[in-house]
């Protein structure tokens, strides 16, 4: 996967994806499987209707807060336990152990703790995000080639602006691929624990409208969904490509699930 | 002599903010700032796991939890690796595949659980299907960037010396991209065990997930912390497990870091 995909094939592929779906349907026949054709069709729907949008806007805006939340608290612990050995045996033990738990299940414990309002909601997208970027600041912060530091402590730069000043900007190109993962994470993060809650939400219109067996609507919600992930991971690389033109290009495995 | 006390320093130093959260968690519980049906006491949750862990209904579930992981997990290695490899191998392969893992990957594949439960029913092959959906794309993105980054020499040596190209393909190429192969199923191993846990808290009669969603219903706290520990243990145990055989079938490469 090292070769660059241009958007042209993207945009093939995502044609192709689409018609094989529609001579799926067309094959196999049954209600629970729509062609493409119907469930695109009831996207405009979805999309002016007032209810939903505030629903799906809603659920980004909280998406768009854990996030922002989560990358602020995570890049200063990161780049701290690259810097630091005692820091990161600190950190290291408690970060392996949260790491196979479901984050999206905590929903009903946190939720009744916090009530069913946006601050459950946010808190585990936030959950969601840290790791991953947590441990890419890591990473880029341990990588740093540690002359310049001498060099800076040498000129009589403190320890907090060594981390700001030189640290921070070393490390980018690792910690924004923490952010890409940590971007896609948010949105899979935010589905699952509106799937699981059954509050409000994306999550919530897709299985309110599995159980009224309205089976286009499922259909166009799940490629709703889907656009927002790619788009969503475009624009990101996009500005990440943009922020740091001058490091090699990392292609990251997305490790994408909480 | 250093290099021991030095060890037990980094053990002493990570045990100390599980220590510390599990110290706050008692002191919480004990003094009564907050309420058993909010947050069950540490000592009251390790009961009960014990408990469980011993009762055969108990076992079930976590039966057909397992059952489901490791039959998704199974296929997503299978599918993963075979698409990786033939990604590398062939142009034709990797100018159709390259595309659609581009658009599919940074899709929340918890979105398409609803289409599967549609398609395959609400019984274990939707959640099958779902993991595999979810583990195969960290396995094929590892297995072809590992078979792209193979000496290339080493595949001429073996097609001079009279190796057939699937046979070069098989026997040198993915020994090869080995470690990068199974850091990818690794990833994979941990993904599938989170997401059938929120397979079977979406929609579920059996298995872990349930269990928590049905002690969420009847407010039952403790029954809540009890799977969630079960499946992040058992996240834990796989991941170390999965380290171990990966340590030893990578014993003749040289170091390297993750």
């Amino acid at each position: 996967m090292t070769r660059p995909v241009s958007a042209l094939a993207a945009v093939i592929a995502a044609a192709g994806l689409l018609a094989a779906w529609e001579l799926a349907a067309w094959l196999a026949g049954i209600d629970g499987f729509p062609p493409a054709s119907r469930a695109l069709a009831q996207i405009p729907r979805i999309l002016t209707d007032g209810e939903a949008l505030l629903d799906i806007a809603a659920s980004v805006q909280r998406m768009a807060v854990g996030f922002v939340l989560g990358v602020a608290a995570a890049v200063p612990i990161g780049l701290t336990m690259g810097r630091s050995r005692h820091v990161a045996a600190f950190f290291n033990p408690l970060l392996m152990m949260i790491y196979p738990v479901p984050k999206a299940a905590l929903m009903p414990i946190i939720m009744l703790w916090l009530g069913v309002g946006d601050a459950s909601k946010t808190l585990v997208i936030f959950l969601g995000v840290t790791l991953p970027v947590i441990y890419h600041s890591y990473q880029g912060s341990r990588a740093v080639e540690q002359k310049m530091l001498w060099s800076a402590a040498a000129m009589g730069m403190g320890g907090l602006s060594r981390l700001v000043r030189i640290v921070l900007p070393a490390a980018l190109p690792e910690i924004l691929v923490g952010c890409r993962t940590g971007l896609v994470l948010a949105l899979i993060t935010m589905v699952t624990s509106e799937m699981i809650a059954r509050q409000a939400g994306l999550g919530n219109i897709l299985f309110n409208a599995l159980d009224m067996a309205q089976y286009d609507t499922v259909y166009a919600m799940i490629v709703i969904v889907g656009v927002l992930g790619f788009v969503l991971d475009a624009a990101f690389e996009r500005l990440r490509a943009r922020l740091v033109a001058w490091a090699a290009p990392s292609h990251a495995i997305i490790a994408g699930t909480t | 002599m250093r290099a021991r006390s030095g060890i037990a320093t980094v053990v002493l130093i990570g045990a100390l903010p599980i220590a510390l959260i599990v110290g706050v968690w008692h002191v919480l519980a004990a003094t009564g700032m907050a309420p058993p049906s909010l947050l069950p006491a540490p000592s009251a949750v390790a009961a009960r796991l014990v408990q469980q862990w011993s009762s055969p209904a108990y076992l079930e579930h976590a039966a057909s939890t397992l059952l489901r992981l490791f039959a998704g997990f199974g296929i997503a290695v299978i599918a993963g690796i075979a698409i990786g490899v033939a990604v590398t191998a062939s142009r034709w392969v990797g100018a159709t595949v390259t595309p659609l893992v581009r658009v599919l990957a940074p899709v929340p594949k918890i979105a398409l659980y609803p289409a599967f439960i549609l398609t395959l029913g609400f019984g274990d092959a939707s959640k099958i299907a779902l993991v595999v959906a979810d583990a195969v794309f960290p396995i094929l993105l590892a297995t072809a960037q590992g078979t792209a980054a193979v000496e290339p020499k080493l595949a001429w040596s073996a097609q001079a010396a009279g190796a057939s190209r699937w046979r070069c393909l098989l026997t040198v190429v993915l020994p090869a991209a080995l470690p990068s192969v199974l850091t990818g199923c690794r990833i994979g191993l941990v993904i599938s065990c989170i997401v059938v846990f929120l397979a079977e808290m979406i929609t579920s009669t059996d298995g872990l997930g349930h269990l928590l969603v049905r002690a969420a219903r009847s407010f039952q706290t403790v029954d809540m912390f009890v799977p969630l520990i079960t499946i992040s243990l058992l996240g834990l145990l796989l991941n170390a497990g999965f380290n171990a055989v990966r340590r030893r079938l990578l014993a003749g490469f040289p170091e390297t870091t993750e």
